[in-house]
């Protein structure tokens, strides 16, 4: 580069053979490297290595670009956390219980409308029925190991694998948000139909607030939060409610009723 | 908004008072200025060395590069880690998971228990608070709120010791059933001063069973006045009915608990407790203070006379004679004309308020001025029933002394002791006692206890005693309430014993020792024998022992009144009087340590003392001119300048402090000291309990034996004065000779300089008596908000409007708004706030070489000023003024438009959050905060142990926490910050939050009570929690209902709204401009118009320049 610069303006290169670039050799002028092999140097670099760098600029550019659109876009729980489902030490089927045996989601998370925890059932809990059905599952081994006093495991808690998990600096408070007409469903889908528990929303701190914005879009009835099955439209059309066309109608209009503002300052979940 | 700097003026030239912290801010030099003006001391926000600060960049990049390049390798990391739920397996009874359980208890102690409502988590105890259904008291003080810290404790002992080395229990089971199966056993028990209606049940039974058994009570502080006035007799201050107190050298609202002390604070409101009447000079009662050396009683009183410790016996004799009572005491000393005006006038208003005036004495002061206080309060008509003293009865009788024990273990007639006493009588019994030798006669001595200190290591056997959280036990409060101490979680560690469960153990035929629970699932015995106590005064109902279990005491019960009949004549105890002396050393009962039982406790070491304002050690204190005579004063600490190198003494990380060399009695101990303001001159104020062994690391090179004897918190910490301490001189003494200079130097953390605020009428101050410039009362209380330059300042004028067009309030939260105002009349500067606020918001300590670069954590700063009239040359009359700031929660808050990433925003309800995982640690909040209320985490605290000397720079290679169970204290609800994080006080948001989700279940309830949740409709009223139904973790602790917290669209229904209102209501720096949601509130002193030193009292408002 700094050869070719070197010739002088406005001369055409003809290709071949450069042009001497006569230098005068004076006793006084000390030999540098570019007046001692002026024309090799012109030479040593193709005329296409002008544009190199910038070649390689943009293309270090886009990659890393693209590195980070895909860090962005990939590295987020929606992708990475979502539809985890991890295989539980008793293969629970969440569809049997709920629709088969009609249970209600407080049966097992009773405290879920008292305290931030919901808490997960006791083996107590579980055996309540399962020490009169289903008695010879194999899948209720663990389950019955826990409860025979003769067995090294008795009394142990049942090691449930965590699919929810918010960070240690995030507050979530369960009864806040069931207590105010927000449904389970609302961030564990529709477990009522899981065979095995997946996650189902991405519980990202922009996921929280999209919703801490417009609480309206997930509000429904106290009577039907804990109603996965719920459905807006058909719950309208068999209660006519004054001035409520719309699904979105019942959500303002609960929203206002209730006074829900759910608050999106930092200190709503960190502490 | 830009940062504002603000120049403070210098102090007017008619400005009467001077203000001052320390002694380099009282010599006023310019690089004490230059040391305010910094947020962080010099040093607290470098490296360890200057190589490390001129290398940090580079290497912290060398680093980065190589920590990016090894997180290539690490990927699998990035798999999601699995964790596990675990429920339990049973559920028990009242546990929900995520939700705290309240039970009641009580902290048993010596002078009356207190009684508490206990935080467990899942089980875990996390935080004690007091029992408001309790008539007695509110609030607790720092040692009770520390005390939960004790029962995690990495020092705790776990395991049983026999001869100094580890045992098996099974081995001590068997050696304690041999001595319960033997009835002729001479066996001795001592236990502390609580009293227990169970233990005095069981020892009856335990005398009838070993008919030479001998029981015996010692605590090393609790004085020559047990037994005084008769086997068990007590006095009990009632301060509601006490208008004129004297405390001779009482620290009633500190250390020297006499009664109650919620109502004495009750009236130092002008407006009362409540804030609901129009402020009345006439409602406040007045205290005079004799003491030596400040004490926080003595911070608080309207009249204050610093006299000798020896003089304070000649001060009761005057006040004796001046009362007309000229015969009983013969020979006393005469006090000087000052002191005699003064004591004469003190006269007057007692007498004056006959029946409504009272003496106490300090605890620890001799016999003989108990005696001349019992004889004016009889002349006061002060002892009785509806009177401010009772004389109680109490259950602790029949029990020996310390001396009694020594004399029957050198005699032979006990032969097996079992120590259940707090205190560590190897290491703190006078030195001429001569225990060491008794214990060694003893042919089993068991030492049941918390730690393995002096005296675990003495007995021949030593057994973890379980925490008072962990065991069932019964005690009572100062005035005789019956409580409770029930069990929060069984013990910790498998070989701990309770006292109860030991003496049951006692009197079961075979001698089996059960603990914890019993066999299969079975009560303790400890709970039997509290429950068979508790029947006999109550009945057998299930009802009544329920509801003793849920209030924590049994309504109505008290103690039966005594008569006072004096075990000794007056003229033995005068001769009895330790000599004075031209230097008098005190031996003082310590803040943070007590008589040296909390020394492993690290919230208390680190709280700084609420005088010297020093932790992690106890120095000598000494008054300004005695230390000028005694060459003592003259090297004041020179403070580090911007330019110079940073000199040897100084503030921060280089104050060192002389030692010195003093004599008692031919006994040598070598202490560093400390400038003691307010301090009799001619006299050494010397705290206990520290010294109790010292490691390899030791700063002075001290002996290392006593090393096994504390453990990690309370190593290498402090003097150990008790050598000097004997049986006829066991509160003052005489020094031989004068203390010489060791030319040793021994570095001091004290924060009194660190994160010191500046600005003009900071605490202020005003008098019930009228003055020539500032009016009378009225005027005074109409000028308080006009103090300082707010007397000059245009008001604040906000450029936003308050009202929308509309004309509706401009709030985003319509339901709460929070607000806080802090009574300066009322606070003592006690720290139980401070570490109240510790154990809620989980905030570590730091370690004293941290704590000495500033690097505390504190949210809660309690300043400590002195303030001295001009016209009092000799500086005999100087205020000292607490006044604890946190964060005021600005409205206009300074940090909030300068964080860079917006980690601290307002919440919609007017607190100034801190979102720790937003904050990236540029520390520019603090550095703008004119309160200086910030605090920041230079390393991670938590996660690796700050007590180990230099572990902290050590990163990631250092030492862990350690113990294993300090993490179970833990607040659940408060995240535990990790390096690089600012942090501050948020009003307990866990607790508003909780408050506010709760209200809206009740309101869920109701909605779904009607049938149909559609049809509801909400409001803010039925959103707002009920009024003063949340209280922060500051204010809860506050025996002295200093804080007032609640809701400000509550308006005056809230005691907070009411005191806002009140016109002694002012904001911290208010010209500022920052719109503080905490107030204060200025201090009323109530002088005597008739006092010669009337003129110096209620005008120490504090100006820092």
């Amino acid at each position: 580069m700094v050869c070719t610069l070197a010739r002088p303006a406005g001369e055409p290169f003809l290709g071949g053979k450069d042009p001497p670039l006569v230098k005068n050799f004076t006793s006084s002028a000390r030999p540098t490297l570019s007046n001692v092999f002026p024309t090799v140097m012109a030479n040593f670099f193709p005329r296409w290595t002008n544009v190199l760098p910038f070649k390689i600029a943009i293309c270090a550019l886009s990659l890393a670009g693209g590195v980070v659109a895909a860090f962005t876009y990939y590295a987020t729980p929606k992708t990475l956390v979502v539809g985890y489902q991890p295989a539980q030490p008793i293969p629970f089927s969440h569809r049997i219980h709920v629709e088969q045996v009609g249970l209600d989601c407080r049966y097992c998370h009773s405290f879920v409308d008292v305290a931030g925890h919901s808490n997960v059932p006791t083996s107590n809990t579980c055996w309540n029925c399962h020490q009169h059905v289903q008695k010879d599952s194999p899948k209720l081994q663990p389950l019955r190991d826990r409860m025979n006093e003769k067995h090294p495991d008795y009394g142990k808690p049942i090691e449930w694998v965590r699919i929810h998990k918010t960070p240690d600096y995030v507050y979530f408070n369960h009864a806040a948000h069931v207590n105010r007409g927000i449904s389970c469903q609302s961030c564990h889908g529709r477990v009522d139909q899981m065979e095995v528990v997946y996650q189902d929303q991405n519980l990202s701190m922009g996921w929280c607030l999209e919703c801490h914005r417009e609480p309206e879009k997930h509000l429904r009835p106290l009577e039907e939060v804990y109603n996965l099955a719920y459905d807006p439209e058909k719950f309208l059309a068999e209660n006519s409610i004054e001035g409520v066309k719309t699904t979105e109608d019942l959500g303002k209009k609960l929203k206002e009723q209730w006074q829900v503002k759910p608050p999106v300052s930092c200190a709503a979940c960190h502490h | 908004m830009s940062k504002r700097i603000w120049q403070h003026p210098e102090l007017p030239a008619d400005e009467t008072t001077v203000s001052w912290r320390g002694v380099g801010q009282l010599e006023n030099t310019p690089e004490f200025r230059e040391w305010l003006e910094r947020e962080f001391p010099r040093g607290a926000a470098e490296m360890a060395d200057s190589e490390d600060a001129e290398t940090s960049r580079r290497s912290f990049l060398k680093l980065m590069g190589a920590s990016t390049a090894l997180a290539g390798f690490g990927m699998a990391a990035c798999r999601r880690p699995e964790s596990h739920i675990l429920p339990y397996a049973k559920a028990p009874e009242w546990v929900i998971p995520g939700k705290a359980t309240y039970y009641a208890s009580s902290f048993p102690r010596a002078r009356g228990a207190t009684p508490l409502v206990v935080t467990s988590f899942e089980g875990r105890p996390t935080k004690l608070g007091p029992n408001s259904l309790h008539p007695d008291q509110e609030g607790t003080d720092s040692f009770a709120q520390a005390s939960v810290l004790d029962l995690y404790s990495p020092s705790r002992s776990t395991t049983v010791m026999h001869g100094g080395k580890p045992a098996k229990r099974a081995d001590f089971d068997a050696v304690f059933a041999g001595l319960a199966k033997d009835g002729a056993a001479k066996i001795g028990l001592v236990f502390g001063h609580d009293d227990s209606p169970t233990r005095a049940r069981l020892l009856k039974e335990i005398k009838g069973k070993f008919a030479s058994s001998k029981a015996y009570a010692y605590e090393a502080l609790e004085g020559e006045a047990v037994g005084l006035f008769g086997d068990g007799v007590r006095m009990v201050a009632d301060f509601k009915v006490a208008d004129r107190i004297v405390a001779l050298d009482c620290d009633f609202a500190g250390t020297d608990f006499v009664g109650p002390v919620t109502p004495f604070f009750d009236r130092r409101k002008p407006e009362g407790k409540a804030y609901d009447k129009k402020a009345d000079a006439a409602s406040m009662n007045r205290l005079y203070a004799v003491e030596t050396a400040f004490s926080i009683t003595g911070g608080m009183a309207d009249h204050r006379l610093r006299v000798k410790p020896s003089q304070v016996f000649a001060v009761a004799a005057a006040l004796l004679a001046a009362l007309g009572d000229t015969t009983s005491v013969a020979g006393a000393p005469a006090a000087d004309d000052k002191t005699k005006e003064w004591v004469a006038t003190l006269a007057k208003d007692l007498t004056a308020h006959r029946g409504r005036s009272m003496v106490v004495v300090g605890s620890r002061l001799p016999k003989a001025v108990h005696l001349v206080a019992a004889l004016i309060n009889a002349r006061l008509d002060a002892i009785g029933e509806g009177k401010p003293l009772q004389a109680v009865a109490t259950e602790a009788t029949g029990l020996g002394s310390l001396t009694d024990l020594i004399a029957d273990l050198n005699s032979g007639a006990i032969e097996h002791v079992m120590f259940f006493t707090p205190s560590n009588p190897a290491y703190d019994a006078p030195s001429d006692a001569g225990f060491a030798t008794a214990l060694a006669k003893a042919k089993t001595s068991i030492h049941f206890g918390p730690r393995r200190d002096a005296t675990a290591h003495a007995c021949t056997w030593h057994v973890p005693a379980s925490h008072y959280l962990e065991s069932w036990s019964d005690t009572r409060t100062a005035t005789g309430a019956y409580t409770i101490v029930q069990p929060m979680i069984l013990p910790l560690y498998a070989d701990c014993a309770a006292e109860l469960e030991v003496l049951s153990a006692l009197l079961d035929p075979e001698g089996k020792l059960v603990t914890g629970e019993g066999e299969a699932g079975a009560p303790s015995p400890a709970m039997l024998a509290v429950r068979k106590t508790f029947e006999a005064l109550a009945g057998t109902t299930v009802e009544a022992w329920k509801k003793l279990l849920r209030d924590g005491f049994l309504a109505g019960s008290k103690y039966a009144a005594a008569t006072l009949s004096p075990t000794t004549d007056l003229a033995t105890a005068v001769t009895a009087l330790p000599k004075p002396g031209e230097l008098e050393i005190v031996f003082a009962t310590d803040h943070s340590v007590y008589d040296g039982r909390w020394i492993d406790n690290g919230w208390l070491q680190e709280a700084p003392d609420p005088l010297s304002k020093v932790s992690w050690d106890n120095v000598a204190l000494i008054a300004p001119k005695t230390a000028q005579e005694l060459g003592l004063y003259d090297e004041t600490p020179t403070l580090e300048t911007k330019t110079a190198a940073i000199s040897e003494d100084g503030e921060g990380q280089n104050r060192k402090a002389r030692i010195v060399a003093i004599k008692v009695g031919g006994t040598e101990m070598r202490i560093a000291v400390q400038i003691g303001f307010g301090q009799a001159e001619g006299t050494l104020y010397v705290p206990l309990g520290y010294g109790q062994g010292f490691n390899a690391d030791d700063e002075l090179g001290r002996e290392t034996t006593n090393e096994a004897h504390v453990g990690q918190v309370g190593v290498n910490t402090g003097f150990n004065a008790y050598p000097l301490r004997t049986l006829a001189a066991g509160y003052y003494a005489a020094l031989d000779g004068k203390p010489q200079d060791t030319d040793v130097r021994y570095s001091i953390a004290c924060v009194q300089e660190h994160h010191s605020m500046y600005g003009r009428a900071l605490a202020r101050e005003i008098s019930t008596v009228e003055d020539k410039k500032k009016g009378d009362f009225a005027h005074q209380l109409a000028g308080v908000k006009k103090q300082g330059m707010d007397s000059h300042m245009p008001p604040n004028v906000s450029l936003y409007k308050s009202v929308d067009p509309k004309g509706q309030p401009l709030l985003s939260d319509t339901v709460h708004q929070w607000g806080m105002a802090i009574d300066l009349s009322a606070c003592s500067g006690c720290n139980a706030c401070l570490v109240a606020c510790q154990a809620e918001n989980n905030i570590p300590i730091v370690g004293k070489q941290q704590l000495a670069k500033g690097r505390e954590m504190h949210w809660i700063r309690m300043d400590r000023y002195f303030a001295q009239q001009k016209e009092d040359k000799d500086g005999d009359y100087l205020a000292m003024v607490p006044q604890p700031v946190a964060c005021v929660q600005c409205e206009a808050a300074p940090c909030e438009t300068v964080c860079p990433v917006n980690a601290t925003v307002h919440t919609e309800d007017g607190l100034n959050a801190m979102a720790y995982n937003r904050c990236i640690g540029t520390r520019y909040c603090a550095n703008n905060c004119p309160y200086k209320a910030r605090r920041f985490n230079f390393f991670d605290y938590n996660k690796r142990n700050p007590l180990v000397a230099d572990n902290l720079y050590w990163g990631p290679l250092g030492e862990t926490q350690v113990g294993t169970a300090p993490h179970l204290q833990r607040n659940p609800n408060v995240s535990v910050r990790m390096r690089g994080v600012m942090e501050k006080c948020t009003y307990c948001v866990q607790r508003l939050k909780d408050a506010r989700i709760r209200q809206k279940r009740r309101q869920k309830v109701e909605s779904l009570g009607t049938g149909d949740s559609l049809a509801v409709t909400m409001d803010d009223e039925k959103l707002r929690i009920a009024v003063d139904s949340v209280k922060v973790a500051c204010q809860e602790a506050c025996p002295s209902e200093a804080i007032s917290f609640g809701n400000l669209l509550d308006g005056e229904q809230s005691r907070m709204g009411r005191a806002k209102a009140l016109e002694r209501n002012y904001d911290l720096l208010n010209y500022i401009g920052t719109r503080p949601r905490t107030s204060y509130i200025a201090r009323v002193k109530n002088p005597n118009p008739d006092m010669p030193d009337v003129k110096y009292v209620g005008k120490a408002t504090i100006h820092m320049h």
